[in-house]
Order: C-alpha cells, then sequence, then structure tokens
C-alpha cells in the first residue's frame, strides 16, 4: 500500500543527467560580512523555528559568536537589501537570540594534537584568540602571550561591559583552555627571538591599537586630560576613576560614544561630546549615539577644542566652531575653521578619544607603516621575517572585532600552509556574487513587514550600572523579524532550457513580476530579483523551472518518505498528513497547535509557504496512505502578497479526480485563515473527525459488499 | 497553437482498463502551452491513476511516463522506441495529430488519446485560450481587418454583420463579441471603411480536398507519394 514516492525521479526526469547542482547565489549581506557568514540560512532556519540548527550554521565560520552577537557593527544589515523595501532585517539581533535560545554557552568544542610544531600567538583580542581556536582545531600546540592579566584584548579592556558582559568572554576563553591552548598572561613579549628559541615555529602578532593618538593641542598634557583607550582600560579592569560633574569626550567614533557612556556610568551628571563634523559623517554606529543621546548625553557638531588650560580645579577648554568644506580623497567633507567663533567651557575631565595607532616594540624587527601599522602581505599575511605573521588592528589600525575575527581565522589557515610547506590556496572558486538592487516593479508587490527592534533595558535603570542596554528577542519576535528575509539569491532558475517551451506561465503568475521575454524572445528569470515563493516552479507545465538550491528541491519528497518510515511503526489511527508553512504561524506556534503526532496520526510537512505544494504532491500524499490532507498557510499572516490563491486553485483541480480515483473530495482541505477567525486547530479537529467518521463509512461500506 | 482539454478522468481509466502496461506519453509543445499534456500533467495523471489503482481496486496497471519535445514528427518518435518494448499501450497527451503520429510510427502499438483537441487558438490570459483559425486553406483576413469571420462568427458569414447583433455581442451568446462589429471598428480605426461596402461570394468549401497535403519541394521532386 505504501508505493515509494520517488520512484518517479521526479526532479530529473528521463533524459536529464542525474546532478543536484546548488546555483544559488552569495547574498549581498554574507559579501559585506567580514566572515562571510551564511546569514540567509541562518536567518532562514530562525524563521522556520529551528533555533538550535541556526547555531549550527553560525557556528560554521564564527568562532565566537556569542561575542558578534553582542558587538559586531553589522555590515550586513547596511548591505541587506530589505532595506530598499522598508528597512534592513535585524542580523545581530537574530544571531543573538540564536546563541542564547540555542544554548551556544553549552556547545563543547574539541581538539586533538596533531601536529608537532608549536604556534605563539602575541596578543590575545579577537584576532588572536580566533587564530588560536582554529590553529587548535588543526591540530597544533598554541600558546597565547598577553601583557595584561585577563584574555581578550580590546573585547575586555576597551569594549564597555554594557555591550559585551564580560562573562560571555569568560565562555569562549573557558572553551578555549579546555581545547587545550596554552595561556600565558602578565607575559608582554618583548623578543620574538626568544620565542624561536623557545621551540615556537611559528608566530601571530595580534597586539591590537591601544595606543591613543594626540590631539596636538596646547595644554594636553595638564591633569585631567586623559586619553579614551586608556580611561576604558582603567574602568575595565575594575579602577573608578573620580571624573568631577562635567565631563568633555573629544572625538565622533565608536571609543568617544563608549567614554562617554561609561563615563555617564560612573556618576558623572553632564556628559558632552565634541566632535568636528556634523552627525552624518560620524564614525560610531548610528545605533550607538542614538542610545547615547537617549541617556542624555550632550553632543556638540562642529566643534574642535583648540587649547586646553588648567585652572584652580577645572579645565578651561577652549573651542573653534567649525563648518565642513570640500570632500577629501575618501569622500568625508573636511571640517574648516569659522573664524573669531572661539568660545571656552568649564570641564573636570577631558577624555580624548580621537583614534588609535599600534603599539609595536622596535624588538620584534617586523617593518612597519603608515600610523605604525605592521605592514603584511595581504595574501599569506607574513611580515618581512620569515614565520612571523601578523593581523588585527595592529595591521589595520582601529577596525571591527568581527573584521578581526577575521583576520585570525585567516591567519590560522595561512600559518598552517606555512607549517606544511604549501601555497596558499587561493579562495576557492565560489558561486556567484548577487549584486544589483530590487527593481521598483518588484519592491512594489513585497509586502511591508516593520522591522522588530530587540527590546533595551528601561533608560532608568541603564545610567546607573554596567548591566547589558540591549536585551534579547522573545521566541515570536525573533521568528517574526527571521521571516521578513527576503532571501536573496535562492529563488529558481530554468534549469532545463530545452524543456521550456515559453508558454510564459511563469510570466503570468509571477506575483513580482520578475520573469520577463528578452529581445530574443527568451524568458529569463533574473536571479536578484525573484522572490523564491516558488509558484512557477509549481506552475510551469514542462517541470522546466526548478528552486536554485538542491534542498529546496527535494525537501517535500523527504519529508514525505520520512513520514511513510515513521507511520510504519505507529498504525492505528487514520493517517492524516498537512502541508504547513512553516515559516511564521507555524514557528510561533499557531500552527504548531496542529501537530499531533504518531498518536492521533496527524503529520506535518513543513513547507516554505504552501505555495509550493504542488498538486502532484497531495496525490503523493494519499498514495502514501493518508486518508486525510489538509493544506495550512498563514493567510494574511504571510511575509508574502498574492501567493496563496494558486494553491487554493491546485487543490481544487485535485478534489476534482478524487471522486473518480475512489476517494471522498471532503478527505481534502485547505485552511483558508484569512477567511476564518476561528481557531485553526478547531477547524483541523472538524477535519479529523470528518475523515474519521469517512474512514469509517468506507471500512463498513466495504463489508457490506463481500 | 493547437488547443485540447485533457480527457475527464473517468473516461481516461476507463480507455486504459484492457490493457496492462501503459505509457503515459506528453508532447512539450501546444500541449504544455495550453496545460493538456505537458510534463506536469502527465506527472499528475501517472499519480493520479496509480492512486486510482490503489483506492478503487482499478485492474492491475503498471505505469511509466514520458514527454516528448513533439509527437508530430517521426524522428522524436525515434526517441521512444526503448521506452515501448515493455508497453502494452501509450496513453498520448499529444494532440489528434500526435496521436495519429504514433498510430503511423509503431503500426502493432495500441495508442489512446488523453486529450481532446479542440482548436487552433491563442492564450487569452493564463488559463484562459480562444479558438482562431478554422485552417480553411483560402485566408481572407486580410480583407476583413485581421480578424477572421469564419471562425469568431458563430454562423461564419462572409457579409456581417447579421441582424442577431446587439450592442456588440452576438445573439448565439451574449458573452461573445459579434465578429463583424469587430471587424468594422478595426476597419474604422485603419481608414479602410470602404472595404465593408464590397461582396464577399460565397465561398465553395467542396472545392478544398481532404486531407490536404503541402508539398514544398524543388519542382524536379515534386509529386511526392503517399507511399
Amino acid at each position: 500500500m505504501y508505493a515509494p514516492v520517488n520512484d518517479k525521479a521526479q526532479d530529473y526526469p528521463t533524459g536529464h543527467e542525474k546532478k543536484s547542482p546548488d546555483h544559488s547565489l552569495v547574498p549581498p549581506c554574507q559579501t559585506a560580512c567580514p566572515l562571510h557568514m551564511d546569514i540567509r540560512e541562518y536567518v532562514d532556519l530562525v524563521a522556520q523555528g529551528r533555533i538550535m540548527e541556526a547555531l549550527q550554521v553560525i557556528r560554521t565560520g564564527n568562532p565566537f559568536p556569542s561575542i558578534c552577537a553582542y558587538v559586531c557593527t553589522h555590515p550586513c544589515e547596511d548591505a541587506c537589501r530589505r532595506s530598499q523595501v522598508d528597512k534592513p532585517i535585524a542580523i545581530r539581533a537574530l544571531k543573538r537570540f540564536a546563541v542564547e535560545f540555542g544554548g551556544d554557552r553549552m556547545v563543547q568544542a574539541e581538539a586533538e594534537t596533531t601536529h608537532q610544531e608549536k604556534v605563539a600567538i602575541v596578543g590575545s583580542g579577537p584576532a588572536g584568540l580566533a587564530c588560536a581556536y582554529y590553529l587548535r582545531r588543526l591540530g597544533y600546540q598554541v600558546t597565547i602571550f598577553e601583557a595584561h592579566s585577563e584574555l581578550g584584548g580590546m573585547l575586555r579592556i576597551g569594549i564597555p561591559q554594557y555591550r559585551l558582559p564580560r562573562e560571555v568572554l569568560d565562555t569562549e576563553v573557558e572553551r578555549l583552555t579546555r581545547m587545550g591552548v596554552e595561556i600565558r598572561t602578565n607575559t608582554r613579549v618583548v623578543s620574538l627571538d626568544l620565542i624561536f628559541e623557545l621551540g615556537y615555529r611559528a608566530i601571530f602578532i595580534t597586539v591590537g591599537a591601544h595606543q591613543s593618538l594626540r590631539m596636538g593641542i596646547e595644554g594636553e598634557e595638564s591633569p585631567g586630560v586623559i586619553d579614551g583607550a586608556t580611561f576604558l582600560r582603567e574602568v575595565n579592569l575594575g579602577l573608578k576613576p573620580s571624573l568631577g560633574k562635567r565631563v568633555a569626550v573629544v572625538g565622533g567614533g565608536n571609543v568617544a560614544i563608549d567614554a562617554a557612556r561609561t563615563a555617564a556610568r560612573l556618576g558623572t551628571k553632564q556628559v558632552t561630546i565634541l566632535y568636528r563634523r556634523s552627525r552624518a559623517e560620524m564614525p560610531a554606529s548610528p545605533g550607538e549615539v542614538e542610545q547615547a543621546l537617549e541617556e542624555g548625553i550632550e553632543i556638540q557638531y562642529l566643534v574642535s577644542p583648540t587649547r586646553i588650560e588648567r585652572g584652580k580645579a577645572r579645565l578651561t577648554v577652549t573651542s573653534v566652531r567649525m563648518e565642513l568644506g570640500e570632500p577629501d580623497a575618501r569622500g568625508r567633507r573636511q571640517p574648516v575653521p569659522i573664524k573669531d567663533s572661539e568660545f571656552s567651557e568649564e570641564f573636570d575631565t577631558l577624555i580624548a578619544a580621537v583614534g588609535q595607532a599600534p603599539q609595536t616594540t622596535s624588538d620584534f624587527r617586523v617593518r612597519t607603516g603608515k600610523g605604525s601599522t605592521i605592514q603584511v602581505d595581504p595574501v599569506t599575511l607574513t611580515t618581512n621575517r620569515a614565520g612571523v605573521f601578523a593581523g588585527g588592528d595592529a595591521v589595520t589600525g582601529p577596525a571591527t572585532v568581527t573584521e578581526a575575527l577575521a583576520a585570525g581565522r585567516l591567519a590560522a589557515s595561512r600559518i598552517d600552509d606555512y607549517l606544511q610547506h604549501r601555497y596558499p590556496l587561493p579562495d576557492k572558486a565560489g558561486r556567484d556574487r548577487l549584486t544589483g538592487d530590487l527593481l521598483p516593479e518588484t519592491i512594489e508587490m513585497v509586502r511591508k513587514i516593520g522591522r522588530v527592534e530587540p527590546p533595551v533595558l528601561p533608560l532608568e535603570a541603564r545610567a546607573k550600572d554596567f548591566v547589558p542596554v540591549e536585551l534579547v528577542y522573545g521566541w515570536e519576535e525573533a521568528v517574526n523579524e527571521a521571516r521578513r528575509c527576503l532571501r536573496c539569491g535562492v529563488g529558481v532558475e530554468i534549469l532545463f532550457q530545452d524543456k521550456c517551451a515559453t508558454c510564459l506561465t511563469c510570466l503570468r503568475v509571477c506575483p513580482y513580476h520578475v520573469p520577463y521575454l528578452d529581445a530574443h524572445g527568451t524568458i529569463q528569470i533574473p536571479a536578484d530579483q525573484c522572490q523564491a515563493c516558488g509558484i512557477c516552479v509549481a506552475e510551469c507545465p514542462a517541470k522546466a523551472i526548478v528552486l536554485r538550491k538542491p534542498f529546496d528541491r527535494r525537501h517535500v519528497t523527504e519529508e514525505l518518505s520520512h513520514i511513510i518510515r515513521s507511520t510504519a511503526e505507529s498504525k492505528g489511527k487514520p493517517l492524516i498528513v498537512g502541508f504547513c508553512c512553516q515559516y511564521g504561524l507555524f514557528g510561533t506556534g499557531t500552527l504548531a497547535g496542529l501537530w499531533r503526532g504518531a498518536k492521533a496520526g496527524v503529520w506535518i510537512v513543513p513547507v516554505l509557504c504552501i505555495a509550493k505544494v504542488e498538486a502532484d504532491h497531495i496525490l503523493q500524499a494519499f498514495e502514501i496512505g493518508a486518508e486525510g490532507v489538509f493544506v495550512a498557510g498563514c493567510g494574511q499572516q504571510c511575509a508574502r502578497e498574492n501567493t496563496t490563491d494558486r494553491v487554493y486553485q491546485r487543490v481544487e483541480k485535485v478534489k476534482k479526480v478524487l471522486a473518480p480515483i475512489g476517494l471522498e473530495p471532503e478527505r481534502l482541505q485547505a485552511f483558508a485563515l484569512e477567511t476564518t477567525d476561528e481557531d485553526p486547530t478547531e477547524a483541523l479537529d472538524r477535519f479529523v473527525e470528518k475523515v474519521s467518521s469517512l474512514c469509517l463509512a468506507s471500512v463498513i461500506s466495504q463489508e457490506v459488499k463481500s | 497553437m493547437i488547443v485540447a482539454e485533457q480527457k475527464p478522468f473517468e473516461e481516461i481509466k476507463q480507455m486504459i482498463s484492457p490493457y496492462g502496461r501503459v505509457l503515459i506519453l506528453g508532447c512539450g509543445t501546444c500541449m504544455t502551452v495550453c496545460d493538456a499534456g505537458g510534463e506536469r500533467e502527465v506527472s499528475f495523471l501517472h499519480s493520479a491513476l496509480r492512486l486510482a489503482q490503489t483506492k478503487s481496486g482499478n485492474g492491475t496497471h503498471s505505469f511509466s511516463e514520458y514527454t516528448l519535445k513533439r509527437q508530430c514528427d517521426p524522428e522524436f518518435l525515434d526517441l521512444l522506441v526503448d521506452k515501448i518494448a515493455d508497453v502494452d499501450v501509450v496513453l498520448s497527451l499529444g494532440c489528434g495529430i500526435g496521436v495519429q503520429a504514433i498510430a503511423e510510427r509503431f503500426p502493432d502499438l495500441p495508442v489512446l488519446p488523453g486529450v481532446n483537441t479542440s482548436f487552433m487558438g491563442m492564450t487569452k490570459e493564463s488559463g484562459v485560450w480562444d479558438e482562431r483559425c478554422a485552417a480553411c486553406g483560402d485566408c481572407r483576413l486580410d480583407e476583413t481587418a485581421g480578424i477572421c469571420p469564419i471562425t469568431r462568427c458563430t454562423k461564419g458569414i462572409l457579409n456581417g454583420p447579421c441582424a442577431g447583433t446587439k450592442n456588440g455581442k452576438c445573439e448565439a451568446n451574449k458573452d461573445m463579441d459579434c465578429a463583424w462589429i469587430l471587424i468594422y471598428q478595426r476597419l474604422e480605426t485603419l481608414h479602410q471603411l470602404e472595404r465593408m461596402r464590397r461582396y464577399y461570394p460565397p465561398r465553395n468549401f467542396r472545392t478544398i480536398p481532404r486531407p490536404k497535403r503541402i508539398l514544398r519541394q524543388a519542382s524536379i521532386n515534386a509529386g511526392g507519394s503517399d507511399d
């Protein structure tokens, strides 16, 4: 009775080579990420409520996802094409949700020593930690040398606790120790020769950029003036510098904002940021600036200090007002002083956060360049000394945590190449990148759904201590946010051009007006516009169109075979198969209530939007022995527009053949949630009852016949 | 394009009942475009027939499926030689031409029509097809502004409109446009209304021999024969 589902080799009919190529394109978020994380994939898994799997994807290629979840500057969100529709996906907040709900802190990393070579890592910032993690995983013996008493570099002494709780960092350090990474704190490396003499075969220098730049103005050495990096270091190491009532912070980067918000948390009544350009040019991340303003920090734009005088108790800071002039080579408009606009203000403390540079000891004998950064070969990461590699802020100047992690990961593979006497392998020629903007006609048809921001700590709770400001999503919020993803680059393609009859069905059914006829009369489905709803795949009369990812193509068939295997063990109740949208409603629980499992005989085939359910799939469900089949979608809550009508047409088509097949058409039902206000679980219960009675009736009538 | 409609499932079930091994054969051209017998329909019919067999004990069949690019060319049909080795019947979802081409190419093999070939026409919109040509063999569309009265006028009259036209619709079907009103309006747009004044003599359909054959060969080869 249980006929195998797959005996028709549906995806690749006779005459076509049986292969499963992955033609999906790399989405802009992944391209923008320094670690090239598979963002689209994990956001999609969150949308389906598959959080553990999402975490697995996140952990592939990111050694410390918990850290990124707090502090990443998310260039992916800047590249997100959803911003062309409404607002970008809150990717970092979703990652935070995945690492917390997926249980990242429980993940155990293991490593075995398979290589005898020892590698020394000088500095334990994100680049050093990442390099240690990957080298250890590759089987090397790794030692981290850290000048301070605790590991973490800027993660520990630069980033305030309200942005990165120390437990998160400690968990990661603990994991490295368990993996067998040797850690030597309070050890400042002064000579690389000594390290080589100790038997290390390679050294990775990642000392960061801790040296604050000077403002270059009169009175900078006065007591009461402190640089941003030193200030943050002192606070993060547990000191409480006394700042007085009024504090000025000079600068517009993240360090300046961190210093200002830290000062406020130490009890300073009035914190003022002096920045010489306007808000638009501010390099600090806009979210941080917003939160600083919320916390009552004042920002004076287009103001630059020119002189500091130390009075008896306070500092008199003379500043000049600026205006924006011509853009420089990088396109940033240069501030120009306005004549006779000088003014003075009194402060107790001035924190200068105008930039930082690496502090490399000359004993390292590595070549340095602009801003005393270490010069390396961009491909091999080697310095001028054999066996000495460098990366992180020490090479790039102050940059982001994620960039440092990427540098550490790359260094690990380059050091591996070096120790194994291999030429560095060029990056794998990967899949094509998706570029280009959405067309206005596509944007118009995408349903607008507002971005769900993660909750933040209420203001009154913030300025008092250093607990994290940003809180984590709840389950429903996360799923709703994740399903806004447009899944750029996983759409469809006409895989079998020879089968395409150019019937134009795809062009006519696409809700987003994506397929078009080119000048040669060939139908084109541009990958950068397709929204992956799957309607054309299910409608194409020649079956020439497929989803670009092999998994998406096999999905329903595999789920049905899974049901066959599972039901073989649990008989008794009539089998009912439901095709349910796994986005949104199913993940958030409304449809999850439909799940009855083996006991009640209701089995769910999770589909990524019911638009992908083909008429054939429904027949297959009956064929594997289902007594009833239902299709349930998100209705009005669907993240897409106009996707369900076609599904209902397919359901009607199947209903028409059910009677001549010998099955009552009532055994098939589509739940149209938008037309009923009632609870879908009640509708399902009625459906189950109906199917049960139909089953009973058919058994009786058969007995009567015999 | 040739437009057809798949036969009711019940009828197909009855048709195949005397046969054991059935090859469901799709056609990748017109039948795909009019959604009557492309690969998707073949696959759907295959599933439905198999299911009918399990559910209502409708004989013991074994099914296979295949879709040719076109059933109306002998070269394409040659691709079937392997597929038909172990089948008892071909259920063709090609048009009537495809069915006959199979019958001609494989004299020993029974072939069944899975669709009702309906007309020559065009896609009006997604899921809607309209008849446009009767293949009369004597095209006069130049005189009727590109609108065929033979096909589109219920009565097929050559000098319309008749008295049955009302508000631009046909007396036989209120939803159907009167072809001659359409012709009039389009001639007006083209500034060729004077063509309406001409009289078109009745056509003698008996002079058109059936079946027709077109020979497009150089004159020395002319006179190809039937056998």
